[in-house]
């Protein structure tokens, strides 16, 4: 059964189309990313399905229920910056949310340890750190223990310290078997934290699926010799190579699963070439994503 | 969401908030010091209307006329310190993208709208209870006769706090910034209504319904309670309104107004 599906949504700002009839499937138990630039409507599906923005076309469904059964108590959201009574406390902010979600006691003390905000628990939320907001924000979501947590960008803004501590935070929470929806536009957060991704650009689902299968991080390599166009010739015709391209001097490639630089340079020296140039460079996830968005 | 767990969050957001405080205790002082001055200065004081003399200690401060003199008094402090504190409250969750998170939160938009509806009809009651609070121990204090206030005087009273309340949300969710709500608010109900209500009055035609007009039906349901020798001068009134007819018109106001809230939360984006 799926946590959410998204059915052909959209949403135009004006003459601005900010999703493009989107689909997206989100299974249970999933660290489910959504990868996007900046403006590719990560943050406007996330607030159509947590309904703060109406939708102009499409629907969605939360564990397949109908419209309009109120489910909303079973997911926790942090979408974009974190939002609290700047006059009020951790305790007092998280009280209000724990009577929204219908929570009689509230474990607000250990909430507060888990996030490491108990020692400031009575400082008024305007006296934080933006660290420390975001902390907040991720306590909130777990107030009432939802089944789903929906987190825009949780590392945003904050240090190389806190992106850590936040991720540590999310990996905890994933550990417990929630589904999570992470939307982030930096790549190394998802492949640290997602099991599945859907890559979004311009409100369009260009991909989706396992992190492994979408994010390809398998290495390219550089080949060189003194006569690149026989190695040229040699190399596209062989099922040992995908994605041969010329660049520069050299030939830059990716070789099929299973497959190694060893076996390449044994290939060319076999027809008769000796490799004057042979490196092994780790692809980034970078370079794939790019290459996705711009198809 | 049950209407008393919807009340208790309003409560919680706003009870600890330093301005909703001293929105409250302005609320509670300028009414009592305006029933102090006016009772400090009507008995020092005598007018003629219609070649009669009065004095408005016998005619403000005698039961039944005292409950609607006090309703007058707190006309003010209703007019310019619940609508405030209607463009502040809502304000306040825009300002701080509160509303927004609430709903983000789990909150369905309706129970933000039972909510927000509810929390300013629980302050017009509060502003009413202070009303008999006050009424009662003036009467008291001023032993000008103690009775069971008039029906419509404190219904008039409900009605006018309610209404300013809403029309100052109204304002609030509409514009969305504080400063420039309040002003605008501020703005109509102390002189743009009024303007445009003459201009129209002079230059276009000579109309009751002018009288209908959101502010001059809110003002009307507390008129100053003049002797009828001196004539209707009560709420500024063009033509005076019945009793009946402004508070049948401040329900339908404050209907629409709320109405007009209900339909922009439920259905724009937050």
């Amino acid at each position: 059964m799926p946590v959410l599906a998204v059915n052909h949504l959209a949403k135009n700002y004006g003459s601005v189309r900010a999703l493009d009839g989107l689909d997206i499937i989100v299974e249970a138990g999933q660290v489910f990313g959504l990868l996007g630039p900046n403006g590719s409507g990560k943050t406007t599906l996330l607030g159509i399905v947590l309904d703060v923005i109406r939708p102009t076309s499409g629907s969605f469904r939360w564990f397949d229920e109908a419209e309009g059964v109120n489910v909303r108590q079973r997911i926790g959201a942090l979408l974009e910056t974190p939002n609290f009574y700047p006059y009020l406390n951790a305790e007092q902010n998280l009280s209000i949310v724990a009577t929204i979600k219908g929570v009689a006691q509230p474990p607000l003390q250990s909430l507060l340890e888990l996030v490491q905000l108990h020692e400031r628990r009575h400082s008024p939320y305007r006296t934080y750190s933006l660290g420390m907001k975001q902390r907040l924000a991720l306590a909130s979501c777990l107030v009432g223990d939802p089944d789903v947590l929906i987190l825009d960008e949780p590392t945003n803004g904050l240090d190389p310290e806190g992106m850590i501590e936040v991720r540590h935070i999310i990996k905890k929470i994933a550990a417990q078997g929630k589904t999570i929806i992470l939307a982030s536009h930096i790549l190394d957060e998802v492949e640290k934290i997602c099991s599945h991704v859907a890559i979004i650009k311009n409100g369009r689902r260009l991909a989706a699926g396992a992190v492994g299968s979408i994010l390809n991080s398998e290495p390219t390599v550089e080949a060189g010799a003194a006569d690149l166009e026989k190695l040229f010739q040699l190399l596209s015709s062989h099922d040992m190579v995908r994605k041969l391209q010329r660049q520069g001097g050299r030939l830059s490639m990716e070789l099929s699963p299973g497959r190694q630089a060893a076996e390449l340079n044994r290939l060319a020296f076999e027809q008769g070439i000796v490799l004057d140039h042979l490196v092994v460079k780790p692809r980034s996830l970078e370079v794939e994503f790019l290459e996705i968005t711009r198809k | 969401m049950k209407p008393v767990q919807l009340l208790s969050i309003e409560w919680k957001k706003f009870f600890p908030n330093s301005t909703f405080r001293v929105m409250a205790a302005l609320y509670a002082g300028s009414f009592t010091l305006l029933l102090l001055l006016a009772r400090l200065v009507g008995t020092n004081m005598n007018f003629t209307a219609n070649g009669r003399s009065y004095n408005p200690t016998a005619d403000f401060f005698i039961y039944p006329k005292n409950w609607a003199f006090l309703a007058w008094l707190g006309s003010w402090p209703n007019m310019a310190l619940l609508g405030f504190l209607g463009v502040f409250m809502i304000t306040l969750e825009f300002n701080h993208k509160t509303l927004r998170q609430s709903v983000i939160f789990g909150l369905g938009r309706r129970d933000v709208v039972l909510a927000k509806l509810g929390w300013v009809t629980a302050l017009a009651l509060a502003a009413t209870a202070f009303y008999l609070v006050l009424g009662l121990g003036g009467a008291v204090l001023g032993g000008s006769g103690l009775g069971v206030p008039p029906l419509t005087c404190v219904s008039g009273f409900f009605l006018q706090a309610l209404g300013y309340l809403l029309l100052g949300t109204l304002a609030g969710l509409l514009i969305r910034q504080t400063a420039l709500a309040t002003l605008s608010y501020l703005a109509y109900v102390m002189f743009l209504e009024t303007v445009a209500r003459w201009i129209f009055y002079f230059a276009v035609a000579r109309t009751q319904l002018l009288g209908f007009l959101p502010e001059q039906v809110l003002s009307g349901l507390t008129p100053l309670p003049l002797p009828d020798a001196v004539g209707s001068l009560g709420g500024g009134s063009l033509l005076p309104l019945s009793v009946w007819q402004v508070s049948v018109a401040a329900l339908l106001y404050a209907a629409l107004f709320a109405g007009i809230f209900r339909n922009r939360i439920l259905h724009s984006d937050l």
